[in-house]
């Protein structure tokens, strides 16, 4: 018998149901949406030639996905995207356990990081183009750094936040270094990680069409450049709203990750246990 | 032709010290055993490139031996980098940013012509274009109007300065603002600018829109205006003057075959771009002369001159091929 159904099918039920009503719910709104945009065209609010009415959008996008090409853009895209996620996760994570864990570290280092965190990526593409040029890696360095200190400093407030009885137990139990971080840091560390992970997610995607748009990296951005400067406007739309949906799966492939990592974690199980 | 912001110096001396650093990744065309060298080209995806797009596909390139990439960029301020670090061997630049690059000492040397100006004053590639019911009739009335240009301090509104000078206007009191040329017609139209120097194929799709054509800002510098050049760094040019060569060889013929064959060049737009049907059909294409036009250059460079974007006119024997 699995748990749940140990655990009072009636609560569970509940919290089924109310899932699917908010993806009712979400579904009505976005469906409003659009009539809306059918709609302020249609009726003379705004002119068609600068926001055309969701049919041709739709339309448009229909054209798209018959072309191999939209296909070799989207999968440039999203191997930008997922390549910079990783790497910048990767490194943000080492880099995170490394300062909290050298004595001093953070505190020489604290400055510099809120020195170097504001600056937009943007203000890099001279710097990328210089470097590689309009390829992959150029997109890369965009996304990287973006995406890098959105990890950093969750795993440093994570750490930050490690239990003092917790890690001192584990210290005058003989653990080492290595024992501590995997038993005692990591966990409780691990949710403000995904939650930078997820944070990290949306802003690799933002940054990679970005680099396409503005350097004209190949991807779905560059695609976008094109139609935008060949007054294709439904089609410019229709990818925006591409861009959009990919917006909407990764924050739920995230959401996802996040749940089943932390399924121990009480703020993804809801109880609290006294 | 497009974007090349401000940032220019900056990105220039970065390019200088990158470049007198010994750069790794300069030496990216590779000459495989059968002879054949791949090329990237830095071009931004717009009508003025359309030759060499034809080029390539009438196999101009591949018969002197060279494999071209045309890697598309967004304008110059990717371009004009990524030529002098090495990322390209050539690119498109119009041509002020060109003497404003070479006047800042960036190393850049054009190579072969680019686009010119058809010479026809109210039927060129580019122009000032205001609302239908504007009461600007003449460049003169300019004067003190709003006029949106895609980047300041740059060959739009030196000619467009130009165009009211001859026309008896003031020239300094018209008030240039910054926009993509794309967004010029919906800002026309909403009244945010009186007026809109466009190119194809955001000229025609104003038109369409019902705006008007007041000045030809090409043709009031020069009915022969060199808009733009294809260039390289003074690096490539000195280390391997065959390669630069047979580019410029197989430029010049795809220049005339475009000139040539317009049908062509609408079909071969509609590759690269994503133009609606209506508008390819609908605009008008440049000129592609064989070689850029010194005379024009030289008012060109004499205009930039006086509106303060460099102190002396360039020397144009060292930009030019």
């Amino acid at each position: 018998m699995t748990r749940a159904a140990v655990n009072g099918g009636p609560s569970d039920v509940r919290r089924r149901g109310a899932g699917r009503g908010n993806a009712l719910l979400g579904l009505a709104g976005l469906c409003g949406f659009l009539a809306l945009i059918e709609a302020l065209p249609r009726l003379g609010f705004v002119s068609p030639d600068h926001l055309p009415p969701t049919s041709s959008i739709a339309a448009a996008l229909a054209e798209e996905t018959s072309d191999a090409a939209f296909w070799t853009a989207l999968g440039d895209t999203l191997t930008g995207w997922a390549l910079g996620l990783l790497i910048a996760t990767a490194a943000g994570i080492t880099a995170g356990m490394v300062i909290s864990i050298v004595p001093y570290l953070r505190e020489a280092t604290a400055s510099t990081v809120e020195f170097l965190r504001p600056i937009p990526s943007v203000a890099l593409i001279p710097l990328a183009v210089l470097l590689f040029g309009t390829d992959l890696r150029s997109t890369l360095l965009l996304v990287v750094y973006a995406a890098f200190w959105q990890v950093l400093v969750q795993v440093l407030y994570g750490v930050q936040d490690t239990d003092p009885v917790a890690e001192e137990t584990a210290r005058s139990y003989g653990l080492g270094t290595w024992a501590r971080i995997r038993h005692v840091l990591w966990p409780t560390a691990l949710p403000y990680v995904m939650t930078g992970v997820r944070l990290a997610a949306a802003v690799s995607l933002v940054l990679a069409i970005t680099a396409e748009l503005v350097i004209g990296a190949p991807g779905l951005g560059a695609r976008i450049a094109v139609a935008q400067t060949s007054h294709a406007v439904p089609d410019m739309y229709a990818l925006v709203a591409v861009t959009g949906l990919i917006g909407v799966l990764i924050n739920a492939g995230a959401r996802a990750v996040e749940r089943r990592s932390l399924a121990w974690h009480q703020s993804v199980r809801g109880e609290v246990s006294p | 032709m497009r974007r090349l912001p401000a940032g220019l110096a900056a990105v220039a001396l970065l390019a200088v010290t990158a470049t007198a650093c010994g750069s790794s990744s300069s030496d990216d065309s590779g000459s495989s055993s059968d002879g054949v060298t791949t090329v990237k080209v830095g071009v931004i995806p717009i009508v003025d490139v359309a030759p060499v797009y034809l080029g390539v596909k009438q196999g101009f390139y591949k018969k002197r031996g060279l494999d071209l990439t045309l890697e598309t960029s967004q304008g110059g301020a990717a371009i004009v980098p990524g030529v002098v670090s090495g990322q390209f061997e050539f690119g498109f630049s119009n041509t002020t940013s060109l003497m404003v690059a070479r006047s800042r000492n960036v190393p850049v040397k054009a190579v072969a012509n680019g686009v010119a100006s058809t010479g026809k004053a109210g039927a060129d590639f580019g122009g000032v274009v205001v609302k239908g019911d504007s009461p600007v009739k003449s460049p003169k009335d300019l004067a003190g109007k709003k006029v949106a240009v895609n980047t300041l301090k740059n060959i739009g509104d030196t000619s467009v300065r130009e165009s009211v000078r001859k026309a008896g206007g003031d020239p300094k009191s018209v008030q240039f603002v910054e926009l993509a040329f794309d967004q010029m017609p919906a800002a026309l139209a909403a009244g945010q600018v009186d007026a809109a120097w466009v190119v194809e194929p955001s000229l025609s799709v104003a038109e369409e829109q019902g705006a008007r054509v007041v000045a030809s800002n090409f043709v009031d510098v020069s009915p022969d205006l060199t808009i733009a050049l294809y260039f390289t760094s003074d690096k490539l040019a000195q280390q391997d003057p065959e390669l630069v060569k047979k580019f410029a060889e197989a430029t010049r013929e795809s220049l005339a075959y475009a000139g040539s064959h317009p049908d062509e060049v609408r079909e071969i737009l509609a590759t690269y771009t994503k133009i609606p049907e209506k508008t390819l059909q609908a605009l008008t294409l440049p000129r592609w002369p064989e070689e850029p036009d010194r005379a024009s250059l030289e008012r060109l460079g004499e205009l930039g001159r006086q509106d303060g974007l460099f102190d002396e006119a360039p020397d144009l024997d060292t930009l030019l091929p």
